[in-house]
């Protein structure tokens, strides 16, 4: 299985979006990684991986997260997992992997967290 | 023999006298001979001077007969007939004068024909003959004349008495003067005695040296007076010695010395074959020549006879040392060899093989009274061997007996299968010793099946005695185990009764409903059980009570298993989980679980006698140090509710880098096709990815190595096993894993697959058979 990344910047509110699709397994972790360090490195405040697609997660992915996780924390910016299905919900419980990474369990959540984001920076 | 120390001892014996004797011998011969040498030589000396010394008086005598008669005859006148009679006087008392005469000077006699009788011996008689009368003057005979002229007495020439007495002889003649009227010297007469070459030859032939020795008398001028042979008698010695080769020597010899030398001449000669010896000599009286020839070899013959004795004499004491020495040694040595002949006898088994009679006190006699004691308490120690082995062998034999026995109270005598359609069950005693006192049995009692293995301390005889106690009272009891717990208090107070020796047993007991599979079991100080499930082997937890027998009134309790399909329980004693091996290592309850793994997929009794062979070959080379009791009991799948039959699948991976996406899609479709959930595969695609990238990291092997995915799905569970020819790595302690739930500033990156494996799946077992590593997951299945 392969895995295909979208990726979609909101300028304005200094948010990338990265739908995953597919596998992120050993073999489509490495790709992943590089693609991910990039939007990482752009220095959004809110980088939100939409799972809403993603079948499949191994140890090999969830590293790569859990290093953007890392980097994302230490800048003082965010890093947010979305649409989690509940096989992949299941193996970031396993791993108690990212206990304080903001998590939306769908769209809805993500756009009212979005939208509260964005009065907060009207607001200052 | 040419070995044997007799040999050996009478050679060196014989070769060490034959030296001694030749050696003393050379040294005696050598003295002996110089000192025989000089003695024959001086013996030589004075035989040939006491010869010339007779020769010598001889003719002294007959020279002081003549000057007898000259004094006579020059002082006084005598008449005729006196002249008679003196001559005849002297001729007869003198034995050395042959003859005698007065030969007057014929100018004063009366008579014309002058005066001169002459008397000599002629066979025995004294005979008269006058000169006077002869066909010739005795006046112009040499006799007469020589010593005239000569003016002084001498002995003439050898010559035939043609006057008188018609031999062969030699004559004194002196001249006698008488003073005339002017006071001047007148010739008066002259006066002759008589030597036969007869009696020359007499005197010379009497010294003789050796056989063909002899001697020789030569006159002035050159006659033989006397010599070996007659026919050379007045012959010139010049006429004889010329023929001869070395007749210088001889001439030499014969005119040279005139004193007799301590040494003689060696010269040719004829009659003596080899060098002769020549001295020689002169006669002080006559100076004639004077020598004696001999061989000098004939005499030194007693000297030659002197080394043949000494050399036969040693030859004789040789022979008589050799053989004496002979007789010493075999003597000295016949009773080692009959000791070794009766040693080799004894040592061929016949332990009454006479030996030689012992005497005397020497180095032998006390070999032999070794030997004889020897002898004397191995025959005392074989027939108690004997009797040791007898006892032994009949003891063994009642043994053997009591083994059977013991045996036959054993479920179907001491190994058991059982194979129903409720379960399988196998069982097998092996004591360490011929009779032991561990146990086992079973029965069945409806729906129940009761199960019992036992271990009485201490092994041996009263182990087994213990033992037979024990399962006559499990045989009277039966009726009232049903609760395993109120069964053990029964058996406890029954056992403790008498128990002098406060022997005691551990005892399992345990009764499992065949509908159910609910085993309750009551556990007297035995060891736990085990249970393999889902290929995995864990020790049960139980509350153990105390063993049995050593006092009254005990409690225990009752635990409770529930038994599933597929579940294996094994029951053992601690002669398995106590076997020593060579290193004083114990064999352990996790690796009696990890052999109970092993065997999952053999047959019950395969299994067991598996498990067995496991702990002989860990403690090979040690005695087995207790019984050994086993009991396996497996639920078959049969009576599961679902999936009967065991769908097992396996294949092959290159470690490329298409491994996970392969491997994974193999097992997604290999499960999709025995029905299992989705989401469970899901899950066990993630647990074989986790583990084959596992492999692909650390196994160390190139991409072209494979490994081998199994995945087998019972009723109940899944099996998932992994196997690679790498180097042992064992994920599930070896594999970095880093702690979780962790704040993420501190936490790490990666080490999380391992935990995935654990908590995705319910058993996890790692083992490492021969070069493979050998990882099994096993997730049970929810069934509705």
């Amino acid at each position: 299985m392969d895995l295909t990344t979208t990726v979609s910047v909101d300028q304005e509110n200094s948010v990338a979006r990265v739908g995953l699709k597919g596998a992120l397994n050993t073999d489509t972790a490495p790709e992943f990684e590089e693609r991910l360090q990039k939007i990482v490195a752009e220095g959004h405040q809110l980088t939100v991986l939409d799972m809403k697609e993603l079948d499949y997660i191994s140890s090999a992915g969830l590293r790569v997260i859990f290093k953007a996780a890392k980097q994302t924390k230490s800048a003082g910016r965010r890093l947010a997992a979305a649409n989690r299905k509940p096989h992949i919900d299941k193996v970031f419980e396993i791993l108690k992997a990212l206990p304080d990474m903001a998590v939306f369990a769908n769209d809805e959540e993500l756009d009212e967290y979005l939208d509260s984001m964005q009065s907060k920076v009207k607001g200052d | 023999m040419r070995n044997s120390f007799t040999f050996r001892l009478i050679l060196l014996l014989s070769m060490s006298s034959a030296l001694i004797i030749a050696a003393a011998m050379t040294i005696d011969y050598r003295l002996a001979r110089d000192e025989i040498l000089d003695r024959l030589r001086e013996e030589s000396l004075v035989t040939v001077r006491n010869s010339i010394s007779d020769l010598e008086n001889m003719l002294d005598g007959v020279e002081s007969s003549a000057h007898f008669m000259a004094n006579f005859l020059g002082r006084q006148d005598l008449t005729e007939e006196q002249l008679e009679n003196l001559l005849r006087d002297i001729v007869e008392t003198n034995v050395d004068v042959f003859g005698a005469a007065i030969a007057l000077n014929p100018e004063l006699t009366s008579d014309e024909a002058g005066f001169a009788p002459y008397y000599h011996k002629a066979g025995g008689l004294i005979q008269r003959k006058n000169l006077a009368d002869g066909p010739e003057n005795y006046w112009s005979q040499h006799w007469y004349t020589q010593p005239i002229a000569a003016g002084k007495p001498v002995w003439v020439e050898p010559y035939f008495d043609e006057l008188g007495a018609e031999v062969l002889m030699t004559t004194y003649s002196i001249p006698v003067y008488r003073e005339d009227t002017n006071g001047a010297p007148e010739l008066f007469g002259v006066v002759t005695a008589d030597v036969t070459l007869e009696e020359l030859k007499a005197y010379i032939s009497r010294l003789r040296l050796g056989d063909n020795g002899y001697a020789f008398l030569v006159s002035g001028e050159g006659a033989i007076l006397a010599s070996k042979a007659d026919s050379s008698a007045m012959r010139n010695y010049r006429d004889l010695i010329y023929t001869s080769p070395e007749a210088s020597s001889w001439e030499r010899a014969i005119s040279g010395s005139d004193q007799l030398e301590d040494k003689p001449q060696l010269v040719q000669c004829p009659h003596i074959d080899d060098k002769c010896a020549i001295r020689t000599s002169r006669l002080r009286t006559t100076d004639w020549p004077f020598g004696v020839v001999y061989s000098e070899d004939e005499l030194l013959a007693p000297l030659r006879e002197f080394t043949a004795k000494s050399t036969i004499l040693s030859t004789i004491i040789l022979i008589i040392m050799v053989l004496s020495g002979t007789l010493i040694v075999r003597r000295l040595t016949s009773p080692l060899t009959k000791l070794a002949i009766a040693v080799d006898a004894i040592g061929g088994g016949e332990l009454r093989a006479p030996l030689p009679r012992a005497k005397g006190h020497d180095e032998v006699a006390r070999l032999i009274r070794s030997f004889a004691s020897m002898q004397t308490d191995l025959r005392s120690y074989i027939s108690s061997l004997e009797e040791v082995t007898a006892a032994r062998s009949r003891l063994e034999g009642e043994l053997t007996a009591a083994r059977e026995i013991q045996m036959a109270m054993l479920p179907q005598g001491g190994e058991a299968i059982e194979k129903a359609e409720a379960f399988n069950l196998w069982a097998k005693v092996r004591p360490a010793k011929t009779v032991g006192g561990d146990l086992y049995s079973y029965y069945r009692d409806e729906q129940r099946l009761y199960l019992i293995v036992g271990d009485v301390s201490d092994k041996g005889v009263p182990a087994a005695l213990f033992m037979a106690r024990a399962m006559s009272l499990l045989q009277q009891q039966r009726a009232n185990l049903i609760q395993p717990e109120a069964g053990m208090s029964l058996l406890n107070d029954a056992l403790e009764q008498d128990n002098e020796n406060c022997m005691f047993v551990t005892l399992f007991l345990g009764v499992l409903d065949l509908q159910s599979y609910a085993l309750t079991f009551a556990s007297a100080g035995h060891t736990p059980p085990s249970l393999l499930r889902n290929g995995v082997a864990n020790t049960i937890e139980q509350d153990a009570g105390p063993a049995l027998a050593l006092a009254s009134g005990l409690q225990f309790s009752a635990n409770t298993l529930q038994l599933q399909a597929g579940d294996r329980l094994a029951i053992y004693t601690d002669g398995i989980d106590e076997a020593f091996n060579i290193d004083a290592e114990m064999f352990g309850m996790e690796r009696f679980n990890q052999r109970l793994a092993a065997g999952v997929d053999e047959a019950v009794e395969d299994a067991g006698i598996g498990i067995i062979d496991s702990v002989d070959s860990f403690a090979a080379g040690t005695a087995q140090s207790d019984d050994i009791t086993l009991m396996l009991l497996d639920i078959p799948e049969a009576k599961a509710a679902v999936s009967s039959s065991t769908d097992q699948l396996s294949r092959s991976f290159k470690l490329d880098a298409q491994l996970n996406a392969s491997s994974g899609e193999w097992l997604e479709h290999a499960l999709e096709q025995t029905g299992v959930a989705p989401d469970i595969i899901m899950e066990m695609t993630l647990v074989l990815e986790e583990l084959v990238t596992n492999v692909r990291k650390y196994a160390g092997l190139p991409e072209d190595a494979e490994l081998t995915v199994q995945v087998a799905t019972t009723g109940n569970s899944l099996i998932l096993t992994i196997v690679d020819g790498g180097v042992a790595f064992n994920p599930l302690e070896d594999a970095h894993r880093s702690p979780l739930g962790a704040d993420i500033e501190s936490a790490e990156i990666g080490g999380l697959g391992v935990h995935l494996v654990t908590q995705l799946t319910d058993e996890q077992v790692y083992r490492r058979e021969g070069d493979q590593n050998l990882l099994r997951v096993v997730k049970l299945l929810q069934h509705d």
